[in-house]
């Protein structure tokens, strides 16, 4: 399994670095650091509001466009784009366990935006930090981030995929999700929220009362940061387990 | 000879739609051909076979091993699917490491297989030019050579020499040969019924998801009593050599070729109008130019068994 796992991760991680699809991503992903040169230079002398401005680049374009972005689009392409293109006999026909080419391709689609992302959030951090560039706490916090969205990213794909390996259009339904069901939990009160990844994400970011896009975090009830870390593990383990017994069980017909 | 690929009671189907009913058959090393028109379950029996698909009855296995979610039998088998599908956005030879490397051979080993691989099909000049850019010949080879790169013991090839020019079928049918000559296992599948002529005799001929027949070509069209063997002989003497066998009673009608120098014989015993006309041969000293089996192809076969 682990063999298996090993091998389906580099040959997917190496495909994903030449395709289409990266590029476009990356651009996307990049952004960020285009504007964080321009708040830099709208903000030159106020460092305090340049980090409130970062904070909710972090909220509102990390956490809740371009993961949930990446992952969609990666998550649900890890089964569907072997059915779609045709090339799943390519996989199934080769001494591979079927759960290990689902992880396989988890990790090395979840490595690839996490790859993104980093580059993204630390190039746009550190621009918006240039003054505490000699802090630790500058790394500390730079390291914090790219942990929730790694959780995030680890979460999102782990869903996404279990999505593709047995729904067709499984992008709708993970945008519905993503952008529908993840954005409007938010506002609800109570323990509703917890029914969403995003709201155990928020959890682990230090709590921002400033800022237009406070709102995002008005209503937050957060949950303890170790609560917070198990249940983005168990719904990652869980949608990942779910999808190897699916694509193990399944079978799957290409469309002529 | 021991089968190697054994299916029982096979049956496949897709909602209310009948893939495959009831296939027992057992398959042995050399070449055998997979014959059916297009939609007649071909691809269906090779997905079941490659463990692909799960059968709804009935089982497969292969060297005594039941195929589904067996994975380790799948080192043993090579398949090069019918769909021109591939990850476009790499070259030949990483296509093939990519593969090969699922196999658990080192690296070194790896570059090796895929080099000789494509050596085989003929691509090491274009082996780092991008899928994207391969002529439909050149897609076709790079995928026969996916499916032996590993070395497997039974190759299953479905339609694989579609889109191929004559050469490039001709090299190809060579190929699939040599492996036959080094005992392996190899399944064909095609709707054109010359390329399975060209490559074997022995045959599985399917139809709406039933196994009409199996077996050598000849042996199946002999099965068939309902239709005579057409035989067609080019001769000084047609008229001398049809007085000797119109009384013959396994001789069904005679027919006289327009050009006056040929006879067709309708016969629904091969085997003795050929003893006797041997003799007849031999006794006249007559001068045979020419003979023929019109109706003796895998078409004629195929278009008795389905009635047409």
């Amino acid at each position: 399994m682990l063999k298996t796992i090993r091998e389906v991760f580099a040959f997917f991680f190496f495909l994903g670095k030449r395709s289409r699809k990266m590029k476009v991503f990356f651009l996307l992903s990049l952004l960020p650091v285009a504007l964080a040169v321009l708040v830099r230079i709208a903000f030159a002398g106020r460092s305090s509001e340049v980090m409130s401005v970062f904070q909710e680049i972090l909220m509102v374009y990390f956490l809740q466009f371009l993961i949930i972005i990446l992952t969609l689009f990666y998550g649900t392409s890890v089964c569907s784009e072997e059915i779609e293109g045709k090339t799943l006999p390519y996989l199934t026909t080769r001494p591979l366990t079927k759960g290990g080419i689902i992880i396989g391709k988890f990790a090395a689609y979840t490595a690839l935006s996490a790859l993104m992302v980093f580059v993204s959030l630390a190039a746009s951090y550190l621009i918006m930090s240039f003054e505490k560039l000699g802090e630790a706490a500058t790394y500390g916090a730079l390291l914090r981030y790219a942990g929730v969205l790694l959780l995030g990213l680890m979460a999102y794909t782990a869903l996404f995929t279990f999505l593709g390996t047995f729904l067709k259009k499984s992008i709708l339904v993970g945008l519905a999700f993503g952008f529908g069901w993840e954005t409007a939990i938010q506002y609800f009160p109570g323990s509703t929220q917890r029914f969403s990844i995003v709201h155990y994400l928020k959890s682990l970011l230090p709590y921002y009362s400033e800022g237009k896009f406070s709102i995002l975090m008005f209503r937050l009830e957060p949950t303890s940061p170790a609560v917070a870390v198990i249940v983005l593990l168990l719904i990652t383990a869980g949608f990942l387990g779910l999808a190897c017994l699916f694509f193990s069980l399944k079978e799957y017909m290409f469309e002529d | 000879m021991t089968a190697v690929i054994e299916t029982r009671n096979l049956s496949k189907w897709y909602g209310n739609v009948l893939g495959l009913s009831d296939v027992s058959l057992g398959i042995e090393p050399g070449i055998t051909g997979l014959l059916g028109p297009n939609g007649a379950g071909k691809s269906t029996f090779m997905k079941l076979l490659t463990g692909q698909l799960k059968p709804n009855i009935g089982s497969v296995s292969i060297f005594g091993r039941r195929i589904w979610n067996d994975f380790g039998t799948f080192a043993k088998i090579g398949f090069c699917p019918e769909s021109d599908a591939f990850y476009e956005e790499i070259s030949g030879l990483e296509f093939l490491t990519g593969l090969l490397s699922f196999h658990g051979f080192s690296k070194a080993e790896v570059r090796a297989r895929a080099a000789k691989a494509l050596d085989i099909v003929g691509l090491t000049g274009d082996k780092d030019r991008k899928i994207r850019g391969y002529s439909r010949g050149m897609r076709q080879r790079v995928k026969f050579a996916q499916a032996i790169a590993h070395d497997p013991e039974i190759i299953i090839l479905d339609e694989p020499l579609s889109g191929l020019d004559p050469l490039g079928k001709r090299k190809l049918i060579h190929l699939i040969k040599d492996y036959r000559d080094q005992g392996r296992t190899v399944l064909v599948s095609s709707h054109v019924l010359p390329e399975i002529e060209a490559m074997t005799s022995h045959i599985i001929l399917i139809h709406q998801g039933k196994i009409l027949a199996q077996g050598d070509i000849h042996y199946i069209r002999d099965l068939i009593e309902a239709h005579p063997h057409v035989i067609s002989i080019k001769c000084g003497d047609p008229r001398g050599l049809a007085a000797k066998f119109v009384n013959e009673p396994y001789v069904l009608k005679i027919l006289f070729g327009s050009s006056g120098d040929s006879l067709v014989v309708e016969t629904h015993k091969r085997d003795a109008f050929f003893g006797r006309l041997n003799q007849v041969v031999l006794e006249s000293a007559l001068r045979v130019e020419e003979i023929t089996s019109p109706d003796d192809n895998l078409q004629a076969v195929f278009d008795y068994l389905v009635g047409k």
